[in-house]
């Protein structure tokens, strides 16, 4: 049965990020006066990097089980192009990191935050937060490119991993392609990579201005935003959920069935990286 | 009285070290008191669980469990020095970003703990009484069948998310309904068997299928051949790759 892969550092999985960094970015995400789709995208990045590290954490070491990249996708002045690897000492066609170098990397931020005092009140403290990826945005918006430069470096992957799961691929975007589309053969072009244990996944995170409603792996076109020109294509090119994701998901109390797909809108896409199963989880006692 | 034999074999997930195994066991004998045996699994995703799997086997060998009447009450009191322990292995002043906030939760195990007490055992048997948090399981064997299996019963019970035990005590809250206790009696001749979660599916599923499971796991009579079967079963996708632990108790 395909995305059964055990994950462990002799076969680790492999998440890829893809951000879009261009100019309408800039734009306010809808119903969030004052954030702008760059920002949440940034914040979105970082958080879920946080949680895949988190997750490979024992408290002192990491367990590398996943191989990690974030690419970046806008052009220069002349629309060129500009493709990046946001990770340190990586490039688009090798971007990827294992998950301790990955934990190495980011800025650590120190912000108060409340927490529970654990006798029902609560405390201000002090806490680190990791930041791997500042708000970026400008020009225009190659998405066929960057999913051309993804599928390169997977295709690569793949061949060094061949008995793992298949990758991940998570493109954060507001759907704006500005060199094509993205339905006509590059959305493709990752999908059918290939391991033993079935095809790499793309799903989409997409930022909206238009409508504020967040939508999380729906099963249908018609639960999409009607108001959003891109969520359809957004939409057709992610993947369906598989049935072992659609099963942690459940776990993770979402609501999916067996069309649903890997797509959210305006919504929140941690637990995208929680579909994975790397041993016992740790949660089921918490409040 | 009758006597036990026990035995104990262990090996690490597939790609992790030996002393990165999360499950700990447990086995001690008395003189004149009951004799225990324990199998703690620690969850994967939780911080420093390996140790708290460690302390939860060997306080359950040493340390007598409340089991007469065990609630939520008496089992966080059983913990309190549990807890205690854990709190000074942590190096709490040197962690890491990553490993601050899952620490603060606390770690993570599952626990399965087997008393058998001679001075109320039946005639030429033992009296046992079992206690399990989580999916670790015990199986009884007798003529050559199966006669009970605890806490799960069949193989569809398995998932990533058993109950478990948290070395938090904020984070035990309502314990006392994940804790199951099972108790019966062993005759020389019964064999059985205790098991963290990847091998219990693996046996669950065999014996589901009208296999006989326990034939298969006490004909390897080392533990190279221990090894070597393990790595066919993951191999061959039949049993999860993960932390695996078998504890066999003969009743002679």
């Amino acid at each position: 049965m395909p995305y059964t892969a055990d994950i462990s550092r002799a076969n680790p999985a492999c998440f890829l990020f893809l951000i879009d960094q261009s100019g309408s970015m800039t734009g306010a995400l809808a119903g969030q006066p004052g954030e702008r789709k760059m920002d949440r995208a940034a914040d979105a990045i970082n958080r879920i990097l946080d949680t895949v590290v988190q997750r490979c954490s024992q408290g002192m070491d990491i367990r590398d089980y996943f191989s990690i990249g974030v690419i970046g996708y806008s052009t220069d002045s002349s629309g060129n192009p500009r493709i990046t690897s946001a990770l340190p000492g990586t490039s688009p066609d090798q971007p990827f990191l294992s998950v301790s170098q990955v934990a190495d990397a980011p800025e650590l931020e120190e912000r108060q935050v409340r927490e529970s005092d654990g006798a029902g009140g609560v405390i201000d403290v002090t806490r680190q937060f990791p930041v791997w990826l500042r708000p970026q945005a400008e020009l225009g918006t190659p998405m066929c490119e960057a999913f051309r430069t993804a599928s390169r470096a997977l295709r690569e992957w793949a061949a060094q991993h061949s008995n793992s799961f298949p990758p991940i691929v998570i493109n954060v975007s507001d759907g704006a392609a500005s060199d094509g589309n993205p339905e006509q053969g590059d959305a493709q072009s990752i999908t059918d990579i290939q391991t033993s244990d079935g095809n790499a996944l793309l799903f989409n995170v997409h930022l909206s201005e238009v409508s504020s409603t967040p939508i999380q792996y729906p099963d249908s076109e018609g639960a999409l935003p009607q108001d959003d020109p891109f969520a359809l294509t957004m939409f057709r090119i992610s993947s369906v959920l598989p049935e072992s994701s659609r099963n942690q998901a459940t776990s993770l109390d979402l609501v999916v069935n067996d069309n649903s797909r890997g797509y959210v809108f305006n919504a929140d896409m941690t637990a995208l990286v929680q579909f994975l199963d790397i041993g016992t989880r740790a949660a089921s006692n918490l409040q | 009285m009758a006597m036990l034999k026990t035995r104990r074999l262990e090996t690490a997930k597939a790609g992790n070290r030996p002393e990165e195994c999360e499950d700990a066991s447990g086995i001690r004998f008395s003189e004149s008191g009951p004799a225990r045996v324990a199998v703690s699994d620690g969850a994967s995703e939780s911080a420093f669980a390996r140790d708290w799997a460690r302390i939860l086997a060997r306080a359950f060998v040493r340390r007598p469990m409340p089991l007469d009447g065990l609630d939520g009450a008496s089992f966080n009191e059983w913990l309190v020095p549990c807890e205690e322990e854990w709190n000074g292995v942590v190096p709490w002043g040197r962690i890491p970003w990553h490993g601050q906030a899952k620490t603060r939760t606390g770690a993570m195990a599952t626990l399965l703990g087997l008393t058998f007490d001679p001075a109320s055992s039946p005639e030429g048997g033992h009296r046992w009484e079992a206690v399990a948090i989580g999916d670790c399981c015990m199986f009884v064997v007798r003529d050559d069948a199966l006669s009970l299996s605890f806490p799960l019963i069949e193989s569809g019970q398995l998932n990533n998310n058993p109950p478990l035990i948290c070395s938090n005590p904020a984070n035990n809250a309502g314990i006392g309904e994940r804790v199951h206790r099972m108790q019966g009696d062993c005759l020389p001749g019964d064999l059985v068997l205790l098991t963290s979660d990847a091998l219990a599916g693996w046996f669950l599923r065999e014996h589901e299928a009208g296999e006989k499971p326990w034939r298969t796991l006490m004909s390897l009579d080392s533990y190279e051949a221990w090894r070597a079967w393990v790595d066919e079963q993951r191999n061959g996708r039949t049993m999860r790759n993960d932390d695996t632990t078998l504890v066999s108790v003969e009743v002679k």
